[in-house]
């Protein structure tokens, strides 16, 4: 398959998947399905977070992006959840931690 | 829709976006090129696939030929279809047309600022995520052409732009923590994510490790 054939079934296939349920209106799942829902995207959000943070490199690991999720919670407390505080406070720790242990 | 207030909300809400996506799809077009595209299959690639993930996963895999880059895609993808429920449920029947440019751009990052909007109470989510979406779009392929064709002299490792992001989704689930369950998922989906990274394959990992930690959350019930 050439470079361009492999751009454009990769293009496909994540635009498939991302209209799966947009495709025609469908009313709000109940029962178990919308429960799922309902936490999936805090859970999806924890996981991206903790994956990049806590494993930047694929698995558990101690580096300067550790500081920064520190700092990121210190953000939320400090500022109310607020999202650039967390964002704020979380990249202070970061780059004070590498500048301070490389 | 452009000149509603909940467009312009989109718009202010969604500039860190425009800077942290600009950021990465600098550093994918870098990369891309790096790995032997050319400036412009790197191009079409941002415009067309609008995904870090797979787009990351499909150069990082380029020597592996197109099978595993295929089957990475489908299980990075498969976190779409909750995100795409969930968005359906919120944005009720619209036209087709609208329902096709809203899954266009049906990202992590817009997906994480509409639902926080939809709990702020938004009036017009359709503009809302539309002004996210253009934030983020226009970030991502600006930031790929910048990195492709310009970018040879620039280590994005060096600047630690891959923090970002991740703070970003912190930042996002911070406020959607509020009853005792939200913290029991929280708690599984740190536990789960490390956990994957030590038993999943890459491509799986978020999706396996946020499906987990939901279930939980199911089993804790209110």
């Amino acid at each position: 398959m050439s470079d361009l054939g492999l751009v454009l079934a990769v293009a496909a296939i994540t635009y498939a998947t991302r209209l799966a349920f947009l495709v025609r209106p469908k009313q709000v799942p109940e029962g178990p399905l919308g429960r799922f829902l309902e936490v999936f995207p805090l859970a999806l959000f924890v996981v991206i977070a903790t994956s990049g943070l806590a494993a930047p490199s694929g698995e558990p690991a101690i580096t300067p992006t550790l500081a920064a999720a520190l700092g990121g919670v210190a953000g939320a407390i400090l500022f109310r959840r607020n999202l650039w505080g967390v964002l704020g406070v979380g990249a202070i720790f970061f780059y004070s931690t590498r500048a301070l242990v490389g | 829709m452009l000149d509603s207030a909940s467009f312009r909300k989109g718009l202010r809400d969604s500039v860190v976006i425009l800077f942290a996506v600009g950021a990465f799809g600098l550093a994918f077009g870098v990369l891309a090129v790096d790995a032997g595209f050319s400036p412009w299959l790197a191009t079409v690639s941002s415009v067309l696939i609008v995904s870090g993930a797979a787009q990351f996963t499909m150069i990082g895999l380029l020597s592996g030929g197109a099978v595993p880059i295929l089957l990475a895609a489908t299980g990075l993808g498969l976190r779409h279809l909750p995100m795409s429920a969930t968005l359906a449920a919120v944005i009720g029947p619209q036209p087709l047309a609208r329902r096709l440019r809203l899954a266009w751009v049906l990202v992590d990052e817009t997906f994480g600022l509409s639902v926080r909007a939809v709990a702020a109470g938004v009036d017009d989510i359709v503009a809302y995520k539309s002004a996210a979406d253009l934030m983020l779009y226009s970030g991502w392929v600006a930031g790929t052409v910048i990195g492709a064709w310009f970018g040879g002299s620039i280590d994005p490792e060096a600047v630690g732009v891959g923090v970002m992001l991740p703070l970003l989704f912190l930042g996002l689930a911070a406020p959607m923590i509020q009853r005792r369950r939200d913290w029991v998922v929280a708690a599984s989906a740190v536990a789960a994510a490390l956990l994957a990274t030590l038993v999943l394959p890459p491509a799986w990992q978020i999706t396996g490790a946020a499906t987990l930690a939901s279930l939980v959350g199911i089993g804790f019930g209110e």
